[in-house]
């Protein structure tokens, strides 16, 4: 301001000495015009720092603005990265993992760049929703793809099953005709073919593999349903196994995913060399492994093979599939994915791949398999205890006590004829389970049969339609945990036994009442949680009741 | 009726069991009334099913109540005891033939004679 003044001080300044040096007369006009001057030159100053500071002031608010504009730039910058790098594929992971589009998209809706402006957020949010739309429809799509895929496959399903069992039928009927039997054997086999190949093309549409088992299946007969299930079954070598039961639930993933290794297994190892399958009980559950003598996988192989596992653990896509030259093993991954199976593999001692399947310990259960495995399934490791050989003698008297196994085999009902005596002589040994297989008396007759099934109260007593009898085994751990302990009561009762008690009626009418009393047992056992382990505790519990109702 | 197969089935199939020979490899002629003595005892290494014909067979059966017992059709049987019999196993005999009448002639030669008496 007082450099705008500067001029108008010097006019006046200069007036003044021009007024004091000047005439009177001229004085007066002299001032005057001074002061007019310096009035129009302190005005002229004035405008201009007036403007002066104006054009400060709009070039500050120029850089101020701009700087603004750069930051909202930046910030619009970093918000479309944010959508690209991290939003976006967000989202798109959420939609594929099954989530709603309108929920993803409230969830981003609240989510405003700060100072991005909203017409910004607008258009990103159109971005978003343009690209989840894709998205949608695809996932949709495929879904009803996979859908179509897992409805053939089902139907296909279905009408394999169906066969399976009228082959089933005809293999019986045609038992004594060796040819047909034969014919139906091969027939049979390919349908099993079939059958796992729908399989996997559900389970590759995420659907459960197949059927549903109700009831627990014995390991032995699920490792023969997986060797079934493959062309070249012969070359497996199925070593004995221990004596649990695979629950239902995990019977049909179990057996299929056993397929696909088994086939794995036979088709890349030479045709000459056997794969071997068994199973161990670790420590988390039941480990079963498939062993092979071909190429050795090679360290890259390995890897490969174990990313596919993995890969396929964490969703397959279906159109890669393609290119997978082992379908098995993404199916593998997809199952023990599903199911909480642990597959690796490593390379064998044979030169080969060994595969070990993991069985978590949910999966298995020690308790009676109900499935019949053709009315023998567990007699893999049933060593019978007592098994005096008497190499001199006649055959009727060689195996007397065979009962150590034969236990668990209800005796048959045999017309009550004394000569023909299995079920007698049988019935006797099993009194005498293991503490004293040399007196077991050699078949004396039906009259022991009445003694001794107070230890084993194994009879059961089905007749089939058709009136054929049907034996049934049960529990493991009873045979055992019930035997043991009994061995010095039953002792004495020798003496008595042979004297015959003339009591072919109790043998086949006493045991059919005790086993639903068992089975009730055992399972109020496993209710009340007296038991923990349903499998030793409860049975073998049980026997004692049902060996007080044999007493009485 | 489909539910209940449903049930019962097992997931193993025959030629499983059978290990896929067929009867041409069981070179013994068995029938069904042929009678099986085991002669040796089970052994936890066998398959289930060679071990459950051991034990039944403690005293002689027919190849047909064997097959009924086991569940399993006549022909698989016999393909198990040929195993078993070529592991010497088993003993096997053909049933007792019916006792030989004598010549029907003779028999009414006799009755003529005892009427003539």
């Amino acid at each position: 301001m007082l450099v705008g003044l500067l001029p108008a001080v010097v006019i006046g300044a200069a007036v003044g000495l021009a007024a004091a040096g000047g005439p009177g007369t001229a004085t007066s006009g002299i001032i005057w015009c001074g002061l007019v001057g310096a009035a129009a030159v302190a005005a002229a100053g004035f405008e201009a720092v007036r403007r002066g500071r104006a054009l400060e002031w709009t070039r500050e608010e120029a850089a101020r603005q701009d700087a603004e504009h750069r930051h909202r730039l930046a910030r619009q910058q970093a918000g479309m990265l944010e959508l690209a790098r991290n939003d976006l594929p967000q989202a798109v992971a959420r939609m594929q993992g099954g989530e709603f589009i309108t929920d993803v998209l409230r969830s981003y809706e609240r989510q405003h760049v700060n100072n991005a402006g909203d017409e910004f957020h607008d258009f990103r949010h159109a971005v978003l929703r343009a690209v989840l739309d894709a998205v949608d429809n695809e996932e949709a799509m495929r879904e009803s793809a996979q859908r179509a895929f897992v409805n053939i496959a089902r139907r296909v399903q279905a009408i394999v099953h169906r066969q399976a069992i009228d082959l089933r039928k005809m293999e019986d009927r045609h038992g004594d005709d060796p040819a047909v039997f034969d014919d139906l054997l091969v027939i049979d086999h390919g349908n099993a073919l079939i059958g796992r190949l729908a399989d996997s093309i559900a389970v590759l549409g995420g659907a459960r593999p197949g059927r549903q088992w109700n009831n627990p299946v014995p390991l032995y007969s699920v490792l023969r349903g997986g060797m079934s299930r493959i062309l070249d079954f012969r070359r497996v070598e199925l070593h004995p196994v221990s004596e649990v039961a695979v629950v239902g639930p995990a019977v049909e993933p179990l057996i299929h995913a056993l397929a696909e290794l088994l086939d794995n297994a036979t088709r890349y190892s030479p045709p000459q060399t056997s794969v071997h399958l068994t199973a161990v009980e670790v420590q988390t559950g039941i480990a079963i492994e498939i062993e092979d003598g071909g190429l050795s996988l090679g360290e890259e192989g390995r890897a490969r093979a174990e990313r596919m596992l993995a890969e396929a653990e964490s969703g397959i896509d279906l159109n890669g599939l393609g290119e997978t030259p082992r379908l098995g093993l993404a199916v593998v991954g997809r199952l023990a994915r599903a199911y909480g199976f642990q597959v690796s593999l490593r390379p064998s001692a044979y030169g080969g791949v060994r595969a070990v399947l993991i069985v978590p310990d949910v999966y298995i259960t020690t308790a009676p398999a109900p499935s019949r495995a053709h009315g023998i399934g567990r007699i893999a490791t049933t060593t019978p205890l007592a098994f005096p050989s008497h190499p001199g003698q006649p055959d009727s008297e060689a195996y007397p006590s065979g009962a150590g196994g034969f236990a668990d085999t209800p005796p048959r009902p045999h017309p009550a004829t004394a000569t023909h005596t299995p079920a007698g002589g049988f019935a006797a040994a099993s009194a005498f389970p293991r503490a004293v297989p040399n007196h077991a008396p050699a078949p004396v007759g039906p009259g022991l049969a009445a003694v001794p099934y107070e230890d084993e109260p194994p009879v059961v007593l089905e007749r089939t339609a058709n009136g054929l009898p049907q034996r049934r085994r049960h529990a493991a751990p009873s045979r055992f945990g019930a035997a043991a302990p009994r061995t010095p009561q039953p002792a004495p009762e020798p003496a008595p036994a042979p004297v015959a008690q003339a009591a072919p009626v109790p043998q086949t009418p006493a045991p059919e009442p005790v086993q639903p009393g068992l089975w009730l047992a055992a399972f109020t056992n496993g209710v009340n949680g007296t038991a923990p382990s349903a499998g030793q505790g409860g049975p073998g519990h049980a026997s004692d009741e049902a060996a007080g109702k044999g007493d009485k | 009726m489909s539910n209940q197969d449903w049930a019962n089935a097992n997931p193993e199939r025959l030629y499983v069991i059978s290990g896929g020979r067929d009867r041409k490899s069981a070179t013994a002629g068995f029938d069904l009334v042929t009678l099986v003595v085991a002669r040796a005892r089970p052994e936890p290494t066998m398959q289930p099913e060679h071990a459950a014909i051991l034990r039944i067979c403690g005293s002689p059966l027919s190849v047909a109540e064997i097959s009924a017992y086991l569940r399993l059709p006549n022909s698989l049987v016999t393909v198990l005891l040929a195993d078993l019999l070529a592991e010497r196993r088993i003993e096997v005999r053909a049933p007792v033939p019916p006792a030989a009448l004598p010549d029907l002639s003779l028999l009414e030669a006799v009755i003529h004679g005892l009427q003539r008496l």
